[in-house]
């Protein structure tokens, strides 16, 4: 019964910050809406400047399916050679294709597929296909094409994407050639592709922008929900009165925890009508999940509210452990990719659970059979936390 | 009937100093606060030093001293909202420190900033701490009700933080005395308010008084000391003087409590 007073007394002044209302609830949704078509990891458009010396219709033809393709967004094409390092530092393109024709270049042996250099201008020959990606056509009596993939690395991972793309269109090309002539490539790769076939990446970050959601408000309400009690001084009459620590932290809690589910609802909303995900395992286990990641998670943002005797200082203590807790969350990059080093704050982090599970729920359709550990793990880390509280609230209230 | 005596005094009656006179006025002689060598230090800063008073049911003590004195260090240990760094304290017979539960049942404290939540309006605070003090429904719908009485209907419905400080100390009293306190403490009540309100405030004090109630009332105004029925005067964290206003005067010859004040601290300064 105290619990409801304080429960009460915890969600009015949320909602008496109008500005805070407005933080709450209309924040995560745009948020929502915005990560979900920002933050993707498939490359589009990418910016291509087109250098085109060889004379070959293979050349222009491979030109031409570059600059129809969706993925490249070709910014200029020139018949002449360029300086590529201002390109780049100027940010202009993100790569440079070079077509030559390869006796035309000054050190040919530096090319693939050095093998043919014969040049004569007679019809298509035929090629054999063997060869790598970078020669069109090993023998022929054309002017054999070579192209040169030039690209802006200091976003790594954006250059490997983009120099698969490339690849891709010219291994199409060259099957299609093939095909033309009535053959294929000795080997061919299937590839079948699971959960998310598309390889659109919304279905993949949508899920788990709804987890980042549910972590920022909640974590940051609850740090400095007791702060700022003991800045105006209400602490003081919340020790005096015959509350429990354990009924201040549920009734610090319980509200934010509230204030999280129905975000996370809303949240969920976006992701399956506007991203048009398909949720292919139980609703009801993902509240579970978020339950579970909330305990923990408002433990951390409870514990961090003891420590700290201002809101500045709450909420830069926030700040720092969300942003850990999002690098090493998987959100946006593989937690495998993480030194060795690291990898135990990436088993305690709750953030990285609650990330793999939505992902699984939304697009893997799992049950409790695959995640059931993660859950356990979170709830340790919940427990902890309030345990950690607890044990500090004497000492960190009375002082 | 927790309320009552803050209700009581519609008209404001500055108390003479015939209210500090006379023993039966003074407490029943039952010792309900005993502090010894109460001591309370911050780093290499002794805030509080070596503290020794004792408190009888139904006095009015004030406690007064400039800021920094070490009265609101004081009163925090003696609520428990402190940790002492050495001393002991009694309070209705329980050691402070073992039994500070038992203690906050009889207890009532208001800090200096009146501790209300900004917003919140007056009857939504009232409510939140009648409940959390684990008042029964029926009492809380009752206790909201005589808050309208205190306080003009058209202040019920705005947030504390556009309340002028008046109303602010008085719900701050009131919900103070939702439990029905033996002992109150109250930290500078009457700072930031104006004169007038402070003589009001004064009458309500001594409202709860007749009604058997122990108080401990911090203050800097020293225009307010004779309204208490002892002093314990607080300086650089030790008692400098105590006693009955009027018999310290008497004692140290001095015209006005002002006099004394300066007297009683350069003395101390100056052994």
């Amino acid at each position: 019964m105290r619990l409801f007073y304080l429960f009460k007394k915890e969600i009015l002044e949320v909602f008496r910050q109008k500005e805070m209302v407005a933080v709450l609830f209309i924040a995560p949704l745009l948020q929502t809406i915005l990560l979900g078509y920002v933050v993707r990891t498939d490359i589009q458009n990418i910016p291509v400047e087109i250098v085109n010396l060889s004379s070959s219709p293979d050349a222009f033809r491979l030109v031409n399916r570059i600059t129809h393709s969706p993925l490249f967004q070709v910014t200029g094409l020139h018949r002449r050679p360029l300086d590529y390092q201002e390109i780049f530092k100027k940010g202009q393109a993100k790569a440079v294709i070079v077509f030559r024709d390869e006796e035309m270049t000054t050190a040919p042996g530096r090319l693939k597929g050095a093998s043919g250099l014969a040049g004569g201008k007679e019809g298509p020959a035929s090629g054999n296909g063997e060869s790598g990606a970078a020669t069109l056509r090993p023998a022929s009596l054309l002017p054999r094409p070579s192209v040169q993939i030039l690209m802006d690395g200091a976003d790594a991972n954006s250059a490997m994407i983009a120099t698969g793309y490339f690849y891709g269109v010219i291994k199409r090309y060259l099957e299609d050639l093939l095909a033309d002539q009535g053959q294929q490539l000795p080997l061919q790769p299937q590839t079948l592709i699971r959960f998310n076939p598309s390889l659109n990446s919304i279905h993949y970050m949508g899920p788990g922008i709804v987890a980042l959601l549910l972590t920022i408000t909640t974590m940051f309400l609850t740090a400095i929900a007791l702060v700022r009690e003991k800045e105006q001084q209400t602490l003081d009459t919340l020790l005096i009165s015959r509350l429990t620590p354990v009924e201040i932290f549920l009734g610090k809690t319980l509200p934010m925890a509230l204030i999280g589910l129905v975000e996370m609802t809303l949240g969920i909303v976006v992701v399956l009508l506007l991203f048009r995900i398909h949720l292919r395992g139980s609703l009801g286990l993902l509240f579970i999940a978020a339950l579970v990641f909330l305990f923990s998670i408002l433990s951390v943002g409870f514990l961090i509210s003891l420590i700290s005797q201002t809101q500045q200082q709450a909420l830069f203590f926030s700040w720092f452990t969300m942003v850990l807790f999002l690098m090493l969350s998987g959100l946006l990059t593989p937690v495998e990719n993480i030194p060795s080093v690291f990898q135990w704050l990436v088993e305690i982090n709750p953030l990285r659970y609650l990330v793999k599970i939505i992902r699984e729920i939304f697009l893997k359709g799992n049950g409790l059979a695959y995640f059931w550990k993660d859950l356990v793990v979170m709830g340790v880390v919940g427990f902890v936390s309030f345990f950690l509280s607890l044990l500090n609230f004497r000492r960190s209230v009375v002082r | 009937m927790p309320t009552e005596g803050i209700n009581s005094p519609v008209t404001p009656t500055p108390p003479s100093g015939s209210f500090s006179g006379g023993e039966a006025a003074r407490g029943t002689g039952e010792t309900v606060v005993a502090v010894r060598n109460l001591t309370r230090k911050f780093g290499h800063f002794t805030a509080v030093d070596r503290l020794n008073f004792t408190i009888q049911r139904g006095e009015i003590i004030g406690f007064l001293g400039p800021n920094g004195a070490g009265k609101t260090t004081t009163i925090k240990m003696l609520t428990g909202l402190l940790r002492p760094s050495s001393g002991e304290v009694t309070i209705l017979g329980f050691d402070l420190r073992r039994e500070i539960r038992q203690i906050k049942k009889h207890i009532g404290y208001m800090s200096q900033k009146f501790s209300l939540y900004p917003l919140l309006t007056a009857r939504e605070n009232v409510e939140f701490f009648a409940g959390i003090s684990g008042l029964p429904p029926a009492r809380i719908k009752q206790v909201k009700q005589e808050l309208a009485t205190l306080i003009p209907p058209a202040l019920l419905r705005l947030q504390v933080a556009d309340l002028p400080p008046g109303i602010r100390q008085k719900v701050a009293l009131f919900t103070c005395l939702l439990t029905d306190p033996e002992i109150i403490f109250l930290d500078e009540p009457t700072s930031g308010v104006d004169p007038e309100l402070r003589r009001n405030f004064w009458s309500l004090i001594y409202g709860l008084k007749t009604r058997g109630k122990t108080l401990l009332v911090s203050t800097h105004n020293l225009d307010e000391a004779e309204y208490a029925d002892r002093l314990l005067i607080i300086h650089q964290g030790k008692i400098i003087l105590e006693g009955p206003p009027e018999e310290l005067l008497q004692r140290t010859g001095a015209s006005n409590m002002e006099e004394l004040f300066k007297q009683a601290i350069i003395s101390h300064e100056t052994p």
